[in-house]
């Protein structure tokens, strides 16, 4: 059995300095988070619920929801906030309906369905915005 | 009678696969193809000792990349199909790289994570780590 992996409480880093070290502190990320898998499953009893492969895939399509995301800043704020959760899931902080509703079944939460600006239509922005365009 | 071929292509390496061959193409007989099939696995053997990755392995890697990626049943998984040709990014290579840590009970460390590119790498180093674990 591989080294049971627990996940060190680092404080805040400094910004990344480029887009290649925002990438790897992405992947860092993603690598925790799949390692701390064996424990969230243990912790919430998801055996016969979901396969990790599963919750693998919940995660990796999250990250790819922000894939279209430049600037290096904001992608620290994401992995922040994407840290964040991933404490409060290992910490027992929240409860199975959580895990299931969010990451099992269907799209989450509704706050997080849409994705950060895309540019993709001016029709669905404006529709968005007002009755009146 | 196959025994005895192999061992005999162990010993005088070039002369005697000519004369194999040459012996194959000339009298189909019933037990010929058997120990054609024996000389192309021998000496496939002897080529891959630097590679030292077993087939089950390979074979359970490709199960693996073909789910990760939602391949059709019919694409070929060749040992030396790198992943960005069958259509993965990098976040991608990472999970397939996190899904065999899972499967195989292993931990890769970021550098050799970074070097793999292709299924074959993949069960190398997979070995590599499954040998060196018993030892630690």
């Amino acid at each position: 059995m591989a080294a049971p992996f627990t996940l060190r409480k680092i404080g805040v880093p400094p910004n990344s300095a480029n887009l290649t070290e925002a990438r790897r502190r992405v992947f860092d990320f993603f690598r925790a988070a799949c390692r701390s898998l064996p424990t969230v499953m243990d912790i919430y009893n998801l055996q016969d619920v979901v396969a990790p492969s599963q919750l693998r895939f919940a995660i990796s399509a999250q990250i790819r929801n922000n894939a279209h995301v430049t600037d290096p800043k904001v992608i620290d704020l994401l992995l922040f906030k994407g840290m964040e959760e991933l404490t409060d899931i290992v910490d027992h902080a929240k409860q199975r309906h959580h895990i299931i509703g969010q990451y099992v079944v269907g799209e989450g939460l509704v706050q997080n369905t849409g994705s950060k600006d895309r540019g993709k239509s001016d029709f669905l922005k404006n529709f968005y915005t007002s009755n009146y365009f | 009678m196959a025994s005895l071929s192999t061992s005999s292509l162990s010993f005088k390496a070039p002369s005697v696969q000519s004369t194999r061959t040459s012996q194959v193409l000339r009298k189909p007989l019933s037990f010929q193809p058997i120990s054609f099939g024996r000389f192309q696995s021998s000496k496939n053997l002897r080529l891959q000792i630097s590679c030292a990755a077993k087939p089950e392995t390979v074979q359970k890697v490709s199960d693996i990349v073909r789910e990760q990626l939602a391949l059709s049943a019919d694409t070929a998984l060749t040992a030396e199909s790198k992943f960005s040709a069958l259509g993965a990014d990098s976040l991608d290579t990472v999970e397939i790289v996190m899904a065999l840590e899972e499967k195989f009970n292993i931990s890769v460390e970021e550098a050799d994570a970074q070097n793999i590119t292709t299924i074959q790498e993949a069960a190398d180093l997979i070995e590599d780590l499954a040998q060196k674990k018993p030892a630690a």
